[in-house]
């Protein structure tokens, strides 16, 4: 079967089961809503003010779209981080970049920016400016005269997270009592509703970002001949290394402003879809959109029911149920080659 | 005449009946709130509200609390939206609520944003002193309707708050110091009731003047300034221990004026840290602590 | 005959700080050239430069001074998709890790010819499927590259060298890790590929047998200079050898192809001695 062909059935298949998931997303909640009343509310046949209409179309819906543009943003970073460094370790968050928002959220938190009408822009403007610092700062410490070197790309990664972290522990351990609590449900990441202005910027640098990778999935796939080969068959290694790096940081800053940091989705999903669909960047990354949203979507409806009426942090279940499907995925490794 | 008074009915009888009973007040932190009025379906996110609401006698009118909401016993039959930092918004919302009462002080600016989103009456309190609280009470009793039982139960409150002061008049300040949490330190500071509560028990908090509400601090500083009474928090609750103060740990500090007059208290002041009706009960019991001979 | 590739006065030096351990190294004024349509061999020992010479020919480093050319034309002037339409590389070693199948790997080699592209078009399937052939990889085709044994891996990346329909095709070391039987096949490769389709071969090796049967001439690299470049009966003589080398040498001649033969003058016993 032709490559175009395979994508085709792939994301027919993927797109169907994300619908089946996102139906299923509407309908299960808190409120109890029965799902004669869920289906008037999708229909807009509920008055404005009813709860269905409410829970449906205000919280439940904008949640059910910020999970799959999360999600789906967070899978294509692996992807790109893993085709970049050609680690299938790489993970968003290994590039230090959700530190870095991470960081820029914690601060902003602490110093109260109050209950002003800023403060609505302000928290996802703080974590997008730390999540550029951490970039910039990675992208310093591993450009070398003549281009960006990947090994030093992921150790300056892995420090400069570890730099952005242990800076938030500081933090942390200062704070206030009353304000810890907070600080802490941010960091453990949650899909929150989202007003529909942000949500469309939200979609609107998510899908670009993936645009960005997707376009240099074929020369991604070449970058594994070895950068000097790359060269030699007539790929701008640096160029592309830059835009992926570039790209990656943007859709991983992304997420971390709208939702706060959350891990595995980026490990868990493209591991997942190489078992499937081979190494070939070109399905992956189209399929790593939409298998990501699929991915946290489960997740969080997971999260928002398990212990009902409480709520559990979608962080929490990527991390309690990543980990073991990893090292299952790790221990099948026939198709995956590290 | 009567066209000039037709003129002046036609222009009055619209201002007075105006829309529906509706009320416009401002809430602690400055904000307009507007809400039916009285509020008939009140979800309450902060304990010591909630606390406040049964003491007026409305809680017919609370559809919701959170976990935290423990007092008094009835509070359990009211359903529960989850915790503080986290309520579960689509429950909130099927609970149909006119009026959410919500603190900056615990619960998160961000679900604050999202009731506004959803175009539900939020009203901020925010209370530190022994005269917020009062005022606190006195706003949950218009929000409710229950003015009537506002200055009963705060006339009460006042009394016995003046009766303390005066008893421990006569006797000289200790130094007081209370630890909230022992490891890490943590401590009543400039913007925590508790700083307050000490000082018109008699006492003089060590950590008066430091951090925010419950800063953390250092046990060397904190033994510097030889604290002559120390109260240490009991946060256990009936069966559990977790929480149990445990003075060994203190009886070490031999040179802290406190361990060697054998002033090491430890008392269950949970509902020292709510600013409701409570207040009165948790500072009798501290100024016991700190000058028995005044209570005799 | 006109010269495919020529090296005008070409000087190169890898900044000392890069190659740490190594003495700075030169090639100074290397001028040659190679003529379409000839099997050329680049030798010499082991640091003379000839990993390099192929680096300055893809264009992977920049001379210091002096030109490449290809066609007649700078190669400074073409742009890399072009380049690699012309010149392709048969490297050292498989890359690894490659977690992509013997096909995906030579399809790779159609990306000069269509960058643009998403997918490779059925044209690409058909001419990858064709060098695949040429190399015997064809039945291989499906397996990841790493399954393969050394010299299947070899031909591979031939395949995918040979798919780029390259008008050079330099290969580097292309027998360091084969066995004889290997070596021998993949001369006879070289040669079939080289009079069946024309192609022009450049090679680098230190096997001086290979390149002495395969190579129509040999350029031989010393010190980063031009020792001596002409067709093989020319270039492997014992004193111009040993002068290069640095050790002495037998030259024979093959009783089959009549091409020489190059073997080391095992020193004996008492002469084994440090810095002779």
């Amino acid at each position: 079967m032709s490559g175009g062909r395979r994508l085709a059935l792939a994301l027919g298949v993927l797109g169907f089961v994300l619908l089946a998931v996102a139906a299923a997303a509407l309908f299960v909640g808190s409120a109890g809503l029965s799902p004669g009343a869920v289906a008037r509310a999708l229909a807009g046949r509920a008055g404005p003010e009813s709860v269905e209409a409410i829970v449906t179309l205000q919280l439940r819906l904008p949640r059910v779209l910020a999970a799959m543009l999360a999600g789906g943003a967070l899978a294509v970073a692996g992807v790109a981080f893993q085709g970049l460094t050609r680690n299938p370790l790489a993970e968003p968050s290994i590039l230090g970049v959700s530190s870095g928002a991470a960081f820029g959220v914690v601060l902003a938190q602490i110093f109260g920016l109050g209950l002003s009408a800023l403060e609505a822009l302000g928290v996802a403007t703080f974590a997008f400016a730390g999540a550029l610092l951490a970039a910039a700062a990675v992208y310093v410490i591993a450009a070398v005269p003549g281009g960006l070197s990947i090994q030093t790309l992921l150790l300056g990664g892995v420090i400069v997270g570890v730099f952005f972290t242990s800076a938030i522990t500081v933090l942390i351990s200062i704070v206030d009592f009353n304000r810890l609590g907070g600080v802490v449900h941010w960091l453990l990441g949650n899909l929150a509703p989202i007003p529909a202005g942000s949500l469309a910027l939200f979609a609107l640098l998510a899908l670009t970002g993936s645009w960005l990778v997707l376009r240099h999935a074929r020369e991604l796939n070449l970058l594994a001949l070895g950068e000097e080969a790359a060269v030699q068959l007539g790929v701008d290694a640096e160029r592309l290394k830059r835009r992926i790096f570039l790209a990656a940081a943007l859709l991983t800053g992304t997420v971390v402003a709208f939702t706060g940091p959350i891990g595995f989705v980026g490990l868990v999903v493209p591991h997942a879809l190489r078992g499937l669909l081979g190494q070939d960047n070109r399905l992956l990354v189209p399929t790593a959109l939409v298998a990501g949203g699929i991915f946290l979507l489960a997740a969080d409806t997971l999260a928002r029911n398990v212990v009902a009426p409480a709520e559990l942090s979608v962080g929490v279940i990527t991390s309690f149920c990543g980990a073991p499907f990893f090292v299952y995925l790790l221990r099948t490794r026939s198709r995956i080659s590290l | 005449m009567t066209r000039r008074l037709a003129l002046l009915a036609v222009l009055i009888v619209p201002l007075t009946a105006g829309p529906a009973e509706t009320l416009s007040v401002r809430d602690m932190l400055g904000r307009d709130v507007t809400l039916p009025r009285p509020a008939a379906r009140i979800v309450s996110l902060v304990p010591s509200v909630t606390e406040i609401v049964f003491a007026l006698g409305a809680e017919e009118r609370l559809v919701g609390r959170t976990d935290f909401c423990d007092h008094p016993p009835a509070v359990r039959a009211k359903p529960s939206v989850g915790g503080m930092v986290n309520p579960n918004l689509e429950t909130l919302v099927a609970l149909k609520p006119d009026l959410v009462i919500a603190t900056d002080e615990g619960n998160l600016e961000e679900t604050v944003r999202q009731l506004r989103r959803l175009r539900i009456p939020t009203y901020l309190v925010h209370a530190n002193r022994i005269a917020e609280t009062v005022d606190l009470i006195a706003r949950v009793g218009e929000l409710t309707g229950r003015q009537a039982a506002v200055a009963k139960l705060t006339g009460e409150m006042l009394r016995r708050v003046a009766a303390v002061r005066r008893a421990v008049a006569p006797f000289p300040r200790p130094r007081v110091l209370y630890v909230l949490w022992p490891e890490p330190l943590i401590v009543p500071g400039r913007s925590s009731i508790l700083t307050e509560l000490i000082e018109v028990a008699g006492g003089t908090s060590i950590t008066a003047g430091d951090g925010d509400a419950y800063p953390r601090f250092s046990l060397e500083a904190a033994v510097a300034r030889a604290p002559e009474v120390i109260i240490l928090a009991d946060h256990s609750t009936g069966s559990s221990t977790a929480g149990r103060p445990m003075p060994e740990q203190w009886q070490r500090l031999a040179s802290v004026p406190a361990i060697r007059a054998g002033r090491l208290h430890s008392a269950d002041l949970s509902v020292l840290h709510r600013y409701g009706p409570r207040v009165p009960d948790g500072l009798e019991t501290l100024a016991r602590i700190i000058h028995p001979a005044a209570f005799r | 005959m006109s010269a495919l590739v020529e090296f005008a006065d070409v000087a190169f030096g890898y900044p000392r700080s890069e190659r740490p351990g190594e003495r700075g190294f030169q090639l100074e004024s290397v001028s040659f050239a190679v003529e379409a349509g000839e099997v050329f061999g680049v030798i010499g020992p082991n640091s003379a430069g000839k990993t390099t010479l192929l680096r300055l020919l893809t264009r992977v480093l920049t001379p210091a001074r002096g030109e490449v050319r290809l066609d007649g034309r700078p190669i400074r002037q073409l742009a890399h998709a072009e380049l690699a339409r012309q010149v392709a590389v048969v490297p050292q070693d498989a890359p690894r890790p490659f977690p992509f199948s013997v096909e995906q790997l030579v399809l790779m080699g159609r990306y000069p010819h269509g960058p643009g592209r998403f997918f490779e078009s059925r044209e690409d399937v058909v001419l990858a499927r064709a060098a695949m052939a040429a190399t015997g990889v064809l039945d291989l085709a499906a397996l990841p590259l790493e399954q393969l044994a050394g010299g299947e891996r070899q031909r591979a990346m031939l395949a995918r060298a040979l798919a780029q329909q390259p008008r050079l095709l330099v290969l580097d070391e292309p027998t360091s890790h084969l066995d004889l039987r290997y070596q021998a096949e993949t001369a006879a490769l070289l040669r079939r590929v080289n009079v069946e389709r024309g192609m022009t071969v450049l090679l680098v090796s230190h096997d001086l047998d290979l390149a002495a049967e395969v190579c129509d001439r040999l350029l031989l690299l010393g010190g980063g200079r031009v020792a001596r470049v002409g067709p093989p009966a020319d270039v492997l003589r014992p004193e111009t050898l040993e002068d290069v080398f640095g050790c002495a040498v037998v030259v024979d001649v093959s009783p089959v192809s009549g091409r020489p033969v190059v073997r080391v003058a095992w020193p004996s016993g008492a002469s084994l001695q440090p810095g002779r």
